[in-house]
């Protein structure tokens, strides 16, 4: 099992490869390795072969695109990239369970600390050897090939990438993803929108998307942010703590005969003397 | 033709962020009548009782609301953000959010800034129409007198929650039971 890449259109893939039957060494001359070191051509081309090996290769992806991962990574009660992962591996595993694959080993390129993610995988599918390993992808041939089926679907579907904003003709060429890749930063810089920031195509919570929208989009205040208490008081016209301790306190805006029912305030409804 | 008659018996929904512009609703189907036994130093809220031109008075400055040509002006659908975007002025919304909204059964889902968004589309109440007002020549200054115009009118809000189904208990539904009370407490009574 392998997740593919750290682009901003990327990370949307957990993945896993199941051997009908323990055939090792038809797998091993595959050749699959892992899928870094290997051209795209290289990549799609190994992934043919996969895919031809039916008789003994069975693959399955999950594809959890940008807009999941940053509505989840942002989310109010924060749910980490680490522990979406291994819900979505887990759900993996039981995808094929539930399709009738009968697993006796799973081996597993880990997400944060090796022996934890193991303990946790082996104690929700007992009766399964659970091998969890970092650099899985380089030490298992069964890992090398899942990586292989995560990058070449990741790179599909990034390729033929259908916009759900209606934006007309975007430009297709945004490289790979990787915060170094001039086109990808032309393009960043080309589609950043002052209010909207980015099609749902850029992963919000990847910290390039995130400083170009720092410096070139508008500021977007949400209630569950930590803010500058004094500040976001401010802002928000309202008197802070402090100005209680100031010689000006109460000042004449403020009308001490007239307090505002509950009923208005709780549905922030205002007397209306001036717009 | 400015009409000065104001009378106190409606509400501004102060959506509690800035908004492109500010928006009230506006009573329809009532007979206009010029109210004088209302305490005016301290409207709780002000309807535009002319279809003219409305006008109120805060200190010494003047503000007027031109609704003359309301019937004229185009309906728009109107979005009540969960947040506060620094930004005054025209937006991709249909490219952006409209485009990307999806129906489910009770609520509509979109993202916004990567953040998921729930909301439910909401109805002006009966008898009323959602004004979108917009200032013209803003002086900056609060002592001189300002005008402001009818920009567009809706019927329909959609509003979104951060991550929270849309429910009853949210701000601008429980504002709706606004003009229901006025016209029990304010409304004319019958012999």
């Amino acid at each position: 099992m392998r997740r593919a890449g750290d682009q901003c259109w990327g990370r949307w893939f957990t993945e896993y490869v199941s051997v009908r039957f323990p055939k090792k060494e038809e797998l091993k001359a595959l050749k699959v390795a892992d899928s870094k070191t290997l051209t795209e051509a290289e990549r799609e081309k190994l992934f043919q072969n996969l895919d031809e090996a039916k008789s003994y290769v069975g693959w399955a992806v999950n594809i959890l695109s940008p807009n999941v991962i940053s509505t989840c990574m942002l989310q109010r009660t924060k749910y980490n990239l680490n522990t979406l992962s291994h819900d979505t591996a887990i759900g993996l595993v039981q995808y094929a369970l539930d399709n009738g694959v009968q697993l006796k080993e799973v081996f597993v390129d880990t997400v944060g600390p090796a022996d934890k993610y193991e303990a946790k995988l082996s104690q929700l599918f007992p009766g399964i050897e659970v091998t969890v390993r970092p650099k899985a992808d380089s030490l298992f041939p069964i890992v090398s090939a899942a990586s292989i089926c995560a990058k070449v679907a990741r790179d599909r579907v990034v390729k033929g990438w259908n916009f759900a904003e209606d934006l007309g003709n975007v430009d297709a060429d945004y490289g790979s993803g990787y915060p170094n890749d001039p086109k990808t930063k032309a393009w960043l810089l080309k589609y950043l929108d002052p209010v909207f920031g980015y099609p749902q195509f850029v992963r919000f919570s990847w910290s390039t998307a995130q400083t170009l929208m720092d410096s070139k989009a508008v500021t977007v205040h949400w209630d569950d942010e930590e803010e500058d208490g004094e500040k976001a008081a401010q802002r928000k016209n309202n008197r802070s703590m402090l100005s209680y301790f100031s010689a000006s306190a109460g000042g004449n805006d403020q009308t001490p005969t007239h307090q505002t029912h509950r009923f208005f305030t709780e549905r922030r409804l205002k007397s209306l003397d001036t717009l | 033709m400015e009409i000065q008659n104001l009378f106190v018996s409606d509400f501004l929904i102060d959506f509690g962020h800035k908004e492109p512009a500010i928006t009230v609703f506006k009573r329809r189907r009532r007979p206009i009548q010029p109210i004088t036994h209302r305490d005016w130093r301290k409207p709780e809220i002000i309807e535009f009782a002319s279809l003219f031109t409305a006008r109120m008075s805060c200190n010494s400055s003047v503000t007027r609301v031109h609704v003359s040509s309301v019937g004229q002006t185009p309906r728009v659908p109107v979005h009540l953000m969960p947040c506060e975007i620094e930004h005054n002025g025209p937006a991709q919304v249909s490219q952006y959010l409209t485009a990307t909204m999806k129906d489910r059964k009770y609520e509509k889902t979109v993202s916004f800034r990567g953040r998921g968004l729930k909301g439910q589309e909401l109805s002006c109440p009966q008898g009323y129409t959602g004004l979108v007002l917009k200032e013209i020549n803003k002086t900056g200054s609060d002592q001189e007198d300002r005008t402001v115009k009818v920009s567009s009118v809706f019927d329909k809000v959609t509003y979104w929650n951060l991550e929270t189904a849309p429910n009853s208990d949210d701000t601008i539904v429980m504002a709706m039971d606004w003009p229901e009370l006025a016209e029990a407490i304010h409304g004319p009574v019958d012999d």
